[in-house]
């Protein structure tokens, strides 16, 4: 008996978690007199890859693919730039001190985007950073900057302080040390923090909404086409841009980790 | 102590500077906004609260967010226990399955949002079958507002959020000892009484910290409602953006972030109200 | 790992700086994608050819142009050389001198452009945009639906409200469909009805308004449930997906509808008329260059090629698109002249909306009434002349 309600809840589970994604597929892969009627079929009864030419043929999607890595890219430069060297002035104050600013950090994320993304879209039309790629990157450092110094943060205190100590005996100043001895130490714990700070912008929707109109990144495709209700499209394009978050989050399962998630993965 | 760490400090502050600057800045520009009149720019003036006050979708949008946080929470909560508790057991293809349920933290907001409007259309594929199954012959039209509405949006959000809360409690539940649970097992203690009495007080650290990150996420909703019910059904952050966006208001946009902050802020200081008590690192 | 991040670093400035070699013209249009294709594949390339360059086209909705363009023009790095923009959306651009003025280009206009359509284009006695697409709503309905009930096309409001009746009764779910989404298209919408009722739709509170928003009360528990998210776009899939059987839209649907989706059932009309008169409101877009565009000779180029008599043709007959040229019909295929004749038929009825500064508010007001009234019950005159106050204080603003 209870083996079989166990059985029950398991099933169930997956099927909640499959269909959505099931549909997606589904769709993108299906001939539009099967989907476009009353009643739209559950099973996969044609398939066709017309949805998936027009995606990737029709030269629409070079735009915003280049929009979104560019901008991905450029953030996460822009918070290994600023987040290496706070993360290792962290891992090095004291604990207490170090504690109370990472909650800080933490907390900034807490505020809503449309609090911050209204305010600034205004002064971009003004300064005319609105619609570019550098205002977007500017907002999507905001966004990642705090998962990026976390991640940053608990592999530099990974790194032994022996191995410094050493080196400031020799006279080696604090930022010569970190340039020599802790980044490449740290090599893999900074490459974690690069990707789940790539993928913090990839997928990044509410800022992006407010500072990108006519050069959209490819979540703003998505939304676009859900608009127009062109059921196919969407379905292709959010395909493309669901494929490399979940090879990542496959890859990198054991970083997601419940304290690393804490508010900061959720795209 | 600032001449030790000299250095650190120099090296923190860009990283401060960069988030402070970017959130105080346009966090004091926004509140400005609030407090300027809508309709002629005066400052500093309550207009602009006072128009969203007496507008009805306003409050709408407050209640939607309201209902939505509450019922979502006690939901994804009820909902995460019991994968978490699914995942407790050992049975073959555990690995599988709770890699199976981190599928959602790999699919985008808005592509879960794309998803869930081929489910909730209404010539969707819920409505088609619950129609094969027999159990309605008129589709229901799910997006097209009331509470139906908001069930269909929090199912949406729940779909992409309950495996972070399934984590925090696993990892809750993993921390406690199997000791403790055998004993309660050979004391012939019936599942149900073991989860009361032995698992939740064990878990209410977890459970807190489940809830506030996510009360607070839950708060600032914003791209589901706005792919899935766009204008029909409003939340707080939705209002806002289509104040600003769709009628060229600034003035009453910024009032209705100013009240979504509010609650926030009012969450945060629960939430460290909670750290401080019960002393949970981050 | 570590060789895969400086790899995509790299693989991303690529894609960013691989630069053009080519002369660009950079147009900005807000369409569908079946329109998006036959630009693509029909229009752009003959010119592109010709002008030897390569033109990047852009899809922006009508209502964000306006914020980019500010912001364009304010910085002066203007990025777009030209733009269609909806024929409702023109007045703040052409106050906050954002736009080329083109009035000395308008001796290029061909002589068979309708003369209507150039003087809507004027602002102050300047000419700041080029006609080039006008557009007028005509009425589709599933004929073999109405047959099945044994319904005639409704000639006027009552009728409507009677086949609005048969269908909820006999299908246990209206299906009427009704642009109730919001935005510009219900605010376009109800303006026509407003109209065909005898009213003025810029006071909201008149007794055409009043007869209209008090029949709409009436008529929605019989409208589509879908009518809540129907817009120009979406309605074309839900009439495709027999979840409509009447609607009223843009002529470009018939491509999509019929063609597209092989849904040969469908007919078209040009409308029913309201207790005072037959109405429709004449939409569509014309062509602006931004100010300080830096191919500016190249893009006046660009709009004489797309005014030119080859092209309006091609408009017509891939796209369905109603002419600025009344001599462009010539190529229209068989199976589509019924629908033009729908179309002409309608633009005999055809009003113009008054370009008001406070168009934007009428937008927002009329459809906050509308969803209080309609959706939510609220009581008819009360509102509306809460909603005519509101926009009184906002004309007083600009």
């Amino acid at each position: 008996m209870k083996k079989f309600v166990f059985l029950i809840l398991l099933v169930f589970a997956v099927i909640f978690i499959l269909t959505p994604v099931y549909l997606m597929v589904k769709i993108s892969l299906s001939p539009p007199a099967e989907i476009l009627r009353q009643h739209p079929s559950l099973g996969m009864e044609g398939v066709t890859l017309k949805h998936w030419k027009t995606v990737l043929f029709s030269g629409q999607i070079w735009p915003p693919l280049r929009k979104s890595l560019t901008v991905a890219a450029l953030s996460v430069i822009f918070s290994l730039l600023l987040g290496i060297p706070g993360a290792y002035a962290l891992s090095r104050l004291p604990f207490k001190l170090s504690s109370a600013i990472l909650l800080f950090i933490f907390l900034s994320r807490m505020i809503p985007e449309i609090e911050i993304a209204l305010p600034i879209s205004i002064s971009f039309i003004r300064i005319g950073l609105l619609d570019t790629d550098l205002g977007l990157t500017m907002a999507h450092t905001l966004r990642i900057l705090p998962i990026v110094t976390w991640i940053l943060v608990s592999s530099f205190k990974t790194i032994p302080k022996d191995l410094e100590d050493a080196a400031f005996m020799d006279g080696c100043s604090k930022v010569r040390s970190l340039l020599t001895i802790v980044i490449p130490l740290a090599l893999p714990g900074i490459a974690v923090a690069a990707i789940f700070g790539f993928l913090g912008s990839w997928d990044e929707f509410t800022y992006a909404v407010y500072l990108a109109i006519a050069n959209k990144t490819l979540p703003l495709v998505v939304y676009y086409y859900i608009n127009r209700a062109s059921f196919f499209l969407a379905s292709s394009y959010a395909t493309v841009i669901t494929i490399p978050v979940i090879i990542v989050t496959y890859a990198l399962q054991k970083y997601l980790k419940a304290e690393n998630l804490a508010g900061a993965v959720k795209g | 102590m600032m001449r030790k760490y000299f250095t650190e400090v120099l090296l923190l502050m860009p990283l401060l500077l960069y988030l402070l600057g970017f959130t105080l800045v346009p966090m004091a520009y926004a509140t400005i906004l609030a407090f300027t009149n809508y309709l002629n720019g005066t400052f500093p003036s309550l207009a602009s609260f006072s128009y969203i006050f007496s507008h009805f979708q306003f409050k709408e949008a407050v209640f939607n967010t309201l209902f939505i946080t509450l019922v979502g929470l006690t939901l994804e909560l009820l909902l995460g226990l019991g994968l978490a508790l699914l995942l407790l057991e050992r049975f073959r293809g555990r690995r599988f399955f709770r890699a199976l349920m981190l599928l959602p933290l790999g699919i985008p907001t808005i592509v879960v949002a794309s998803n869930m409007r081929y489910l909730f259309d209404t010539n969707g594929f819920l409505n088609e079958i619950l129609y094969r199954l027999g159990i309605i012959e008129i589709p229901l039209n799910w997006m097209g507002g009331g509470l139906h509405t908001l069930f269909s949006l929090v199912i949406a959000d729940m779909w992409k959020v309950t495996p972070l809360v399934m984590l925090i409690l696993l990892a809750g539940l993993e921390s406690i000892s199997r000791e403790v649970l055998e004993a309660a097992e050979i004391d012939g203690a019936s599942y149900l009484k073991r989860l009361r009495f032995i698992l939740l007080p064990l878990l209410k650290p977890f459970i807190t910290m489940a809830l506030i990150i996510r009360g607070i996420d839950a708060f600032r909703i914003f791209e589901l409602p706005l792919a899935l019910t766009g204008r029909t059904v409003r939340v707080l952050a939705t209002y806002s953006f289509f104040e600003y966006r769709e009628f060229g208001n600034p003035n009453t946009s910024a009032a209705s972030a100013a009240i979504l902050m509010v609650m926030i802020l009012i969450a945060i200081a629960v939430y460290m109200k909670v750290i401080k008590q019960r002393e949970i690192s981050l | 790992m570590r060789k895969f991040i400086p790899l995509l670093l790299l693989a991303a400035f690529c894609l960013s700086s691989c630069g053009p070699m080519q002369p660009r013209l950079r147009v900005v249009m807000g369409l569908g994608e079946v329109e998006w294709k036959v630009m693509r594949e029909e229009i752009f390339p003959p010119f592109e050819k010709e002008a030897g360059v390569k033109i990047q086209a852009i899809q922006m909705e009508a209502g964000d142009l306006p914020q980019v363009l500010e912001a364009q023009v304010r910085a002066g790095k203007v990025k777009i050389d030209l733009f269609a923009q909806d024929n409702m959306q023109l007045v703040y651009l052409a106050n906050k001198g954002l736009i080329e003025d083109l009035s000395d280009q308008e001796k290029e206009i061909p002589k068979n452009v309708i003369p209507a359509l150039i003087q809507a284009c004027k602002f102050k006695e300047k000419l700041f945009f080029m006609p080039y697409r006008p557009n007028v709503q005509i009425t589709y309905y599933n004929r073999k639906k109405f047959n099945q009930y044994d319904l005639e096309p409704p000639r006027d409001w009552d009728e409507l409200l009677s086949a609005a009746i048969v269908f909820k009764r006999e299908e246990k779910v209206g299906k009427i469909l009704f642009k109730a989404y919001g935005g510009v298209p219900t605010a376009t919408q109800l303006y026509e009805w407003i109209v065909s009722a005898g009213g003025d739709p810029l006071s909201i509170n008149d007794a055409g308004c009043i007869r209209t928003f008090t029949f709409l009360q009436k008529l929605w528990p019989y409208l589509s449930p879908d009518s809540i998210r129907a817009k120009f776009d979406t309605s074309n899939e839900y009439l495709a997906r027999d979840s409509a059987y009447l609607m009223q839209n843009w002529p470009f649907g018939v491509r999509i509808i019929i063609e597209e989706y092989g849904k040969k059932e469908i007919s078209t009309y040009h409308g029913f008329s309201g207790p005072v008169r037959e109405a429709h409101v004449v939409g569509g877009e014309v062509l602006g260059v931004p100010k300080g565009s830096k191919n500016k000779e190249l893009a006046l180029r660009f709009i004489r090629y797309l005014q030119s008599k080859e092209v309006q043709e091609k408009l017509v007959s891939e796209l369905g698109w109603p002419s600025i040229r009344s001599d462009a019909y010539g190529t229209v295929p068989k199976w589509m002249k019924p629908h033009f004749r729908s179309v002409n038929g309608a633009l005999k009825h055809g009003v113009f909306r008054k370009n008001v500064t406070y168009w934007n508010e009428f937008v927002k007001y009329i459809n906050e009434a509308f969803v209080e009234i309609v959706t939510r019950g609220a009581p008819v005159k009360r509102t509306l002349d809460f909603y005519h106050k509101q926009l009184e204080a906002a004309k007083r603003r600009t």
